[in-house]
């Protein structure tokens, strides 16, 4: 689906809701880079190492050669007791096959999570790797971003943040796959727009059954597919079909995902053109031109989007829009070709 | 009496949208979702300028420079003349350390001589942009020598990274006000949110070419559209648009629109 795969060195983000399989697609990202031999490290900042080791346990994959840093923070610390010690000093880096065990918050001193303490600890890692071994990470996997969004960021410049976050994971030149939950459809998110690509994983109720699905949505110098395609979670980890066409329109069994998606666009588009012909007809009715014809079509068209069939909406609202115009004598709307265009503004 | 003299922007298709072209020396915005193909029009604009011999500059707030040259290879456009400022703030510090405003240490490089890998942040201190100091850097480039086209990509980053203490709207308002007195084609990209309102920044320039990604069962179908020109005629129908080896391609032969 990448035509090849993901352009080596850059970050990218991997979207989608809460079991949609984001943090399986980061694992198996990892798995094949330690197959190839790269050295791999994996940031995990929403489940503890010992869930991770054994959620992934399932799919019988080898991990034990991954590098795991626990960025979970500990139990609050409330009454401030305790020493807050950053994470940046206290942890370390550890072997998948080492972890046992959750750890358990100190009584003595909490931990606490900040993108500053996060980076440090990367970093640090970063560079002992490159010392004792002469090679430096591949692939870095941070699970999720929308963790450290929620909890680490509170009272900061979180663009900010994120923007040096993610400039600082450019610069270690490896490949890194940030894992984050789409809150917002309406804003825009720092890591979406400065990610050199997005893959979005897709699940949707169709009857009793979860239905996935994944698709590129950017991807910067390269080519992709642009298709939503089926997905499965097997017994050995994701399985995309890049052969396989999703079915939208067909009954019962079909995915229907990725359909909600383009529905609350069209609805939009749709319910604009009806607002406009309305306006016409109005207009129509002050002028006296017969428009009986156009009213029962726009009525069929309301019908249409009343029982969500949004397609036969808009193609009827729009034959309507044009009738309508053509009647009306408004078109071809009269682009001012005539008139002379105003001379360029003042510009001082 | 006939408009004002305009400019070709290089893409196939919408100098047709546009009646002409651009008219120069004013802000233009390009809009659209992440993923929709602003960059690759912004760098087919200035493409296009450079093939006529144009002094043309660059100014990356989103992606490190290096990647672009990278990401703009498969067109196999000759770009090599084409500057580029790479305004990517650095790490940031959160120790106190001395930071450098930009006005003073960068310059624009020629694409031909940029390096492949990225610029990594120095231990000691590390480079900041902020409007205030992109802006003078900008002022002083300007009085050197005379640039025909700019792109600046994109103004969302400008807006969420460089404008810490200032009023965002207001700033984009008199960055874009500086702009038009310097008297240079500018486009300007702006993400949209992939549903939910415009900013405000899209109303701020002379004109705005807005992106559209659609996704059926079919894939990705893109479309442009003139949202505003001001001071010449437009097409106000939207557009069926693809990128492929050769660019952005609109295809206006076709009389549909975004049905």
């Amino acid at each position: 689906m990448l035509g090849g795969g993901l352009l080596p060195g850059r970050p990218y983000v991997i979207s989608g809701p809460t079991g949609s399989g984001k943090s399986i697609l980061g694992a198996q990202f990892l798995l094949d880079g330690l197959r190839r031999g790269e050295p791999c490290l994996l940031v995990t900042m929403d489940e503890p190492p010992s869930e991770v080791k054994s959620n992934m346990g399932q799919f019988g994959w080898n991990l034990d050669r991954l590098k795991i840093l626990d960025a979970t923070p500990d139990v609050r610390a409330h009454k401030r007791v305790r020493s807050v010690i950053d994470v940046g000093t206290a942890l370390d880096v550890r072997d998948m096959e080492d972890v046992n065990g959750l750890r358990q918050s100190s009584v003595i001193h909490a931990l606490e999570v900040s993108v500053h303490s996060v980076q440090k600890m990367i970093k640090q890692e970063y560079a002992n790797r490159l010392e004792r071994a002469k090679e430096s990470y591949k692939r870095i996997v941070v699970d999720s971003l929308t963790a450290l969004k929620m909890f680490s960021m509170q009272g900061e410049d979180s663009r900010i943040l994120i923007q040096s976050f993610m400039r600082f994971l450019s610069e270690l030149e490896a490949t890194t796959l940030i894992v984050s939950e789409r809150l917002h459809r309406g804003t825009i998110e720092t890591e979406f727009f400065l990610s050199r690509g997005e893959i979005r994983l897709h699940k949707s109720l169709d009857g009793n059954v979860i239905r996935r699905a994944i698709s590129i949505e950017k991807f910067r110098g390269s080519r992709f597919d642009d298709h939503i395609r089926p997905l499965a979670i097997t017994k050995t980890g994701l399985l995309a079909y890049p052969n396989n066409q999703m079915n939208f329109r067909t009954e019962s069994a079909t995915l229907r995902v990725g359909e909600s998606f383009l529905e609350s666009r069209i609805v939009g588009e749709v319910s604009a053109i009806l607002e406009n012909v309305l306006h016409q007809i109005d207009e129509a009715h002050q002028r006296q031109i017969p428009v009986k014809d156009i009213e029962i079509a726009v009525s069929r068209a309301m019908l249409h989007f009343q029982r969500r069939h949004y397609q036969k909406a808009l193609k009827q609202a729009l034959a309507c829009d044009s009738q309508l115009r053509e009647r009306l004598g408004t078109l071809p709307p009269p682009p001012p070709r005539v008139e002379a265009p105003k001379p360029p503004e003042l510009i001082r | 009496m006939t408009g004002p003299t305009k400019i070709r922007t290089g893409v196939p298709g919408l100098d047709k949208m546009l009646h002409g072209g651009l008219v120069p020396g004013r802000p233009y915005i390009v809009s659209g979702a992440p993923g929709s193909g602003k960059t690759i029009l912004a760098t087919q604009f200035l493409r296009e300028g450079l093939e006529g011999g144009e002094r043309c500059l660059f100014i990356a707030l989103e992606e490190p420079p290096n990647e672009l040259k990278i990401n703009m290879r498969p067109f196999r456009w000759n770009l090599d003349d084409l500057e580029l400022l790479d305004a990517n703030s650095d790490i940031r510090r959160f120790e106190p350390t001395p930071i450098l405003e930009i006005s003073t240490e960068t310059e624009p490089i020629k694409l031909r001589s940029l390096p492949e890998r990225i610029r990594k942040t120095p231990d000691f201190e590390s480079q900041e942009v902020t409007v205030h100091s992109l802006q003078q850097l900008l002022k002083k480039l300007f009085v050197k020598r005379k640039y025909h086209r700019i792109v600046i990509d994109s103004i969302t980053a400008l807006k969420y990274f460089c404008m810490r203490e200032f009023e965002e709207i207001l700033t984009t308002q008199s960055f874009i006000r500086f702009l038009t007195e310097a008297e240079v084609t500018t486009l300007l990209t702006l993400e949209l949110p992939d549903e939910g309102e415009v900013p405000p920044e899209a109303f701020l320039a002379r004109g705005e070419i807005r992106l559209h990604k659609l996704r059926d069962e079919t894939g990705i179908k893109r479309f442009i559209s003139i949202e505003k020109y001001k001071g010449s005629s437009h097409e106000d129908l939207v557009y069926p648009f693809d990128i492929t080896n050769a660019g952005i391609t609109i295809h206006t032969g076709t009389a549909d629109s975004a049905s």
